[in-house]
């Protein structure tokens, strides 16, 4: 897979021996703080998207996520692994800034999207969510119809107007809003089982296909980055398939980040995994391939067998 | 009876047992709409009931209740029904019969035997320990029928025998010459031994033990839940049977002649009560401008409170961070819910009036109401919002819609039925209100029908700020609440030609009752459109 023509990167991954939430005080009266560079060489497919570095994330006192530096490369299928409390989440609402809207919450360090700061003054919340979409855990359409869920965001950036005053002025955009719901719905295929009921509430369609609508929602404003945190674990097997067959299908087109618990999963769908463990330390990011087969780390080989929660 | 600790997972056949159980619980229910009957004098207590004397009737069906519900727990002690006791009745129960049991043994003592208070406390005291322990010690079965069957019999027998017949009367010789009569004493007291025989006799009809105690409970949970539709029932009916032939006096039918309304068009009906102010020529007077007082006072308070609750409690749920600041705002709202109407009233007499021309004004009114309609608007606002699920917002911001919009897109419509919900609340209280009114708005009590307040009309346009003026807001009107307020208590001058005053004062209060009704199925009405936007067809 690799070639000498693609870019060779190296990435380090800071691991911290021991906790520094651990109490200061020892019996021998001093704290040990052993930092280990690891240097792990593997090389991507593209350019890279999005690139963290040196990312902390408190939550008040709680340290959630130490020191993490990684890049994801575009149009390609990221996954994030890892037992629960690990940081995956925070980390990947880090990636939209979402974290900010926790008030406890604090973050330090770098992240960049197309090379452009993200975390800094003037960076524009709406443009930044609008490039780096999110798809939750949970199913969360809004109680409105099918089209109306899909056009909201678009209509809330007034790239399409279908107001009464858009009405009467003749500016109506009907026919956009029309051609977006269906491409939208389409891309997370879902057209096909809603196309004749577009103003049923979304609340009556089934848990699976209200998760397409929350990535056809998602897709309405043409991000750049998918972000998903476990799109399928209140999903059933059938659900869950087809909410994957979309993942692979949008990697072709958008740089997808996704998080899960299921760890087949990951192997199955995406092309690089990075592990989090306790303590919110990334331990090691690779291609999915080599992390599942032929792990650098014991306790990461551990987790993936299964021996190590 | 040793093999009732064993239960059966298949009952037995036992088709007549369960037939006389069901028939005995039908019974306490008879005697209970009897009793509710008799209460609202439908009955006449010195009258006949399908063909028997009422306190016979009456007396006659405790006993047969007392004797069957004995029965169940004799003939379960005695092994002739088969049934599943627990070891004992239980406190609450044992608690339940000493009561009765108390009044009647106190009763008994003091006044029949003729020994003076303290003898009756006494046997009070004897009475009720003796119904206590007979109802807590022994198996359940015998303790939870035979002390109420007792009862039951004893009540009947006391009605049967005319010891309390229709005429009797106690006079308590307290100050206010208060005394108990029998239209009082026998409608309660076989409402009572009503409920306690209808719960003995479904816990019988349960077979006792678990399924006893839930039969139990829920033949008095059921006759409460029956007896709050039925009181709502019986207010109302009781106001339209009184209030409708003071509303229909001089109604005609007709083409040609009601009023005129919208220019030309004339109504073909003709209804004076509702369409009449008062004037010297009327031929039926009426009560049209406090009726449009009222819904112009509703509008007006609610067009005031609404804006500003709502947008108090998006900021306090929605922008203000939790703490010290929204704690405080939180008390102070309840603190303002439960402020007396009067309170309000008062603020509005001395800091409203002198600010709108020195006189009682509708304005001055509509604003009173809005302060009190203000914190309920603004609580029950507050609530729908935080049950707004998180999910919704973190969906939207993380399409990057910023908050405003977030919040009038997607919080908003989801919590409107909750805002709804709390303005019906609050209309229900403030139309009814009448002590305010009096202190803000009310004129006299007789308007002509000319001086209906016409606020829409009464706009105008003016050369200097604010350009714009309505003198109507600033006239004092009347309002149906005050209007009943003083042809009841007042007694003001009811108009030369009112010949029935009883019946014109219920009319009122109908109309009052149809107007407030009216708000209250506007709200639900919305309240229901709504949500069905919200929820799934």
């Amino acid at each position: 897979m690799s070639d000498s023509q693609q870019t060779q990167r190296q990435h380090r991954i800071q691991t911290e021996t021991t906790g520094s939430d651990q109490p200061p005080e020892t019996t021998s009266g001093e704290t040990v703080e052993e930092t280990k560079d690891e240097w792990v060489e593997y090389d991507f497919r593209g350019a890279a998207k999005m690139v963290a570095e040196d990312l902390d994330v408190y939550y008040g006192d709680d340290h959630a996520l130490k020191r993490v530096s990684m890049e994801i490369p575009e149009e390609s299928v990221t996954a994030l692994i890892g037992p629960s409390g690990c940081g995956k989440s925070t980390y990947l609402r880090c990636l939209n800034r979402m974290n900010d809207r926790i008030n406890a919450a604090r973050v330090e360090g770098s992240v960049q999207l197309d090379g452009k700061e993200i975390y800094q003054d003037g960076v524009n919340l709406v443009e930044l969510r609008k490039r780096v979409g999110m798809v939750f855990q949970s199913p969360n359409p809004f109680p409105k119809s099918i089209q109306d869920n899909i056009s909201y965001g678009p209509r809330k950036h007034g790239d399409i107007d279908t107001g009464l005053l858009a009405r009467v002025l003749g500016r109506d955009d009907g026919d956009a809003e029309r051609e977006l719901v269906e491409r939208a719905l389409k891309q997370a295929a879902l057209w096909d089982e809603v196309h004749d009921r577009l103003d049923d509430n979304a609340l009556g369609l089934s848990g699976g296909q209200q998760q397409r609508l929350c990535i056809a929602r998602c897709l309405s404003v043409d991000p750049e980055v998918i972000l998903m945190d476990e799109p399928a674990s209140a999903l059933d097997p059938i659900a869950t398939s087809k909410i994957e067959d979309l993942i692979e299908e949008l990697a072709e087109e958008y740089t997808v980040v996704i998080v899960t618990h299921n760890m087949q999963q990951a192997a199955r769908i995406s092309d690089q995994t990075a592990v989090f463990l306790t303590g919110g330390k990334l331990v090691e990011y690779d291609e999915t391939d080599k992390i599942f087969e032929n792990p650098e780390s014991q306790r990461v080989e551990d987790y993936i067998t299964g021996k190590f929660g | 009876m040793a093999g009732a600790a064993q239960s059966r997972l298949v009952e037995g056949d036992t088709s007549v047992t369960d037939g006389v159980a069901g028939a005995t619980v039908g019974l306490s229910a008879i005697l209970f709409a009897l009793s509710v009957a008799a209460m609202f004098e439908w009955v006449n207590l010195t009258g006949t009931v399908s063909g028997l004397e009422t306190v016979t009737l009456l007396g006659g069906l405790l006993i047969s209740l007392g004797v069957a519900v004995s029965a169940f727990g004799l003939g379960s002690w005695f092994g002739y029904v088969e049934t599943e006791p627990d070891a004992s009745a239980g406190l609450i129960a044992g608690v339940g019969a000493a009561v009765p049991w108390f009044v009647i043994g106190g009763g008994v003592v003091s006044q029949t035997l003729g020994f003076g208070t303290l003898g009756g406390v006494g046997g009070g005291v004897l009475a009720g320990t003796l119904a206590f322990v007979a109802t807590a010690v022994p198996r359940e079965d015998v303790g939870s029928t035979v002390p109420l069957g007792v009862l039951l019999a004893f009540v009947g027998a006391v009605f049967l025998t005319g010891t309390i017949g229709p005429g009797w009367l106690w006079d308590l010789g307290w100050e206010q010459q208060a005394s108990i009569t029998a239209e009082f004493l026998v409608p309660v007291a076989t409402l009572f031994c009503a409920l306690y025989g209808g719960w003995a006799a479904a816990k019988a009809y349960g077979r006792f033990g678990a399924t006893g105690r839930h039969m139990g409970a829920y033949v008095l949970v059921y006759l409460n839940a029956l007896s709050i539709v039925a009181f709502l029932f019986i207010l109302i009916a009781f106001v339209v049977v009184q209030g409708v032939p003071g509303l229909l006096n001089g109604v005609r039918v007709g083409s040609g002649v009601g009023p005129q309304v919208f220019g030309s068009f004339e109504l073909p009906v003709y209804v004076p009560f509702v369409m009449n102010g008062v004037a010297l020529l009327n031929d039926f007077q009426g009560v049209l401008p406090a009726i449009v007082g009222t819904i112009w006072l509703v509008v007006g308070a609610v067009l005031f409170a609404v804006p500003l609750g709502v947008g108090a409690a998006i900021f306090l749920t929605e922008y203000a961070e939790r703490g010290r600041f929204t704690q405080a705002v939180e008390v102070s709202t309840n603190g303002l819910w439960s402020t007396p109407s009067i309170v309000f009233g008062l603020f509005g007499f001395a800091f409203l009036i002198p600010r709108f021309g020195n006189r009682k004004s509708l304005l001055a009114g509509m604003l009173t109401l809005g302060f009190m309609l203000l914190p309920l608007v603004l609580i029950t606002s507050r609530e729908a919002m935080l049950s707004v699920p998180d999910e919704y917002r973190d969906a939207s911001a993380a399409l990057g819609v910023p908050k405003w919009q977030t919040i009038r897109s997607v919080v908003l419509p989801a919590a409107l039925p909750g805002v709804i919900t709390g303005v019906i609340l609050g209309v229900g209280r403030i139309a009814g209100e009448t002590a305010p009114i009096l202190l803000t708005m009310a004129g006299g009590t007789f308007v002509p029908g000319g001086q209906t307040v016409d606020v829409i009309g009464g706009f105008e346009f003016t050369g200097s700020p604010p350009f714009v003026a309505n003198p109507e807001l600033l006239q004092a009107t009347s309002a149906l609440p005050y209007q009943l307020y003083a042809l009841i208590t007042a007694g003001v001058g009811l108009g030369s030609n009112v010949s029935d005053p009883d019946g014109f004062r219920w009319a009122t209060a109908l109309v009052l009752l149809v107007v407030v009704l009216s708000f209250y199925a506007i709200g639900i009405g919305a309240r229901y459109y709504f949500r069905q936007r919200l929820r799934y067809e």
